[in-house]
């Protein structure tokens, strides 16, 4: 009988990943581990006065100056009076200033000019209370924004 | 067993975490509540960024919370340092004003200011977009 056996069987190539599947699961923990959920923080822009030119050939429109007081209420100076809008410092999203602001740019664009605010900020008021001002200014996309007392 | 569902399974939690992960360039010191504003911008360009944390009782610190500044001269130098640094590596310089939310105001004018006087006239306020962080 012939013992002849079958030709002997290909031994095909094989790849062993057992160590690729190690390495995926150190990164796996790794990544677990450190990531953290956090809020995602983000930019309100201002830029001083220094950097925005004037255009000597244009003349600018009246700026609006906005007046913030250390209890937080919100006025609009035009003309030399004071006049108050927003007064209850709970109110994040100053409706009034909004209003206000809003006709302001519309008569900015309507005269073919850029809407230009002026802000005289009390030193003893919140922080919160003047981003809700400079938000109200970033809702409408009014950029060009001072602070009275940065410039001498 | 089948080992290769698990597999899978263990590839797409890596891809996701890598996908969603950042790298986090701005430091940010847990301690400042920054404000909320519900029309921030999301941060672009986190380059170039010259943190500075205005704490609740008027302290002022670097970004790594090691540095106080006393005076406004230390604050003018650091902020003029880290202009020079952004400036050689080639980005614009930023003041990233971190300022706590309860915090009054004449501190983060006394940064603006040494800011200004540094020659750095672009100023970033750290903001969350919602409050969801302070409700507990």
């Amino acid at each position: 009988m012939s013992r002849r056996r079958v030709a002997v069987e290909e031994k095909e190539p094989g790849l062993d990943i057992s160590s690729l599947i190690d390495v995926c699961f150190l990164l796996l923990i790794y990544f677990i581990v450190t990531s953290t959920i956090d809020a995602e923080e983000r930019d309100v822009n201002m830029a001083l006065p220094s950097s925005t030119p004037s255009s000597s050939d244009q003349a600018p429109i009246d700026s609006l100056t906005i007046e913030l007081d250390g209890e937080g209420i919100v006025y609009i100076v035009a003309d030399g009076l004071k006049e108050p809008l927003d007064t209850n410092p709970e109110e994040k999203g100053v409706p009034l200033l909004t209003q206000r602001l809003t006709l302001y740019k519309q008569a900015a664009v309507a005269a073919g000019d850029q809407p230009v605010v002026q802000m005289n900020i009390d030193g003893e008021v919140e922080q919160q209370r003047v981003l809700d001002c400079l938000n109200a200014l970033a809702k409408l996309g009014i950029d060009r924004v001072t602070f009275t007392d940065l410039i001498n | 067993m089948d080992m290769s569902p698990m597999i899978d399974m263990v590839f797409l939690l890596l891809i996701f975490f890598i996908v969603n992960s950042n790298m986090v360039i701005v430091k940010m010191d847990k301690r400042v509540e920054v404000p909320v504003a519900a029309d921030s911008l999301q941060q672009e360009d986190a380059n170039g960024r010259i943190v500075v944390n205005v704490y609740e009782d008027g302290t002022l610190r670097d970004a790594n919370a090691n540095v106080e500044f006393e005076d406004d001269n230390a604050l003018i130098d650091y902020i003029d340092k880290e202009r020079q640094k952004m400036e050689n590596f080639g980005y614009p310089p930023t003041l990233h004003l971190r300022g706590d939310r309860r915090s009054v105001f004449r501190h983060s004018r006394r940064v603006i200011r040494a800011a200004a006087t540094a020659r750095v006239d672009q100023v970033r306020f750290a903001t969350y977009q919602t409050n969801k962080q302070y409700i507990r």
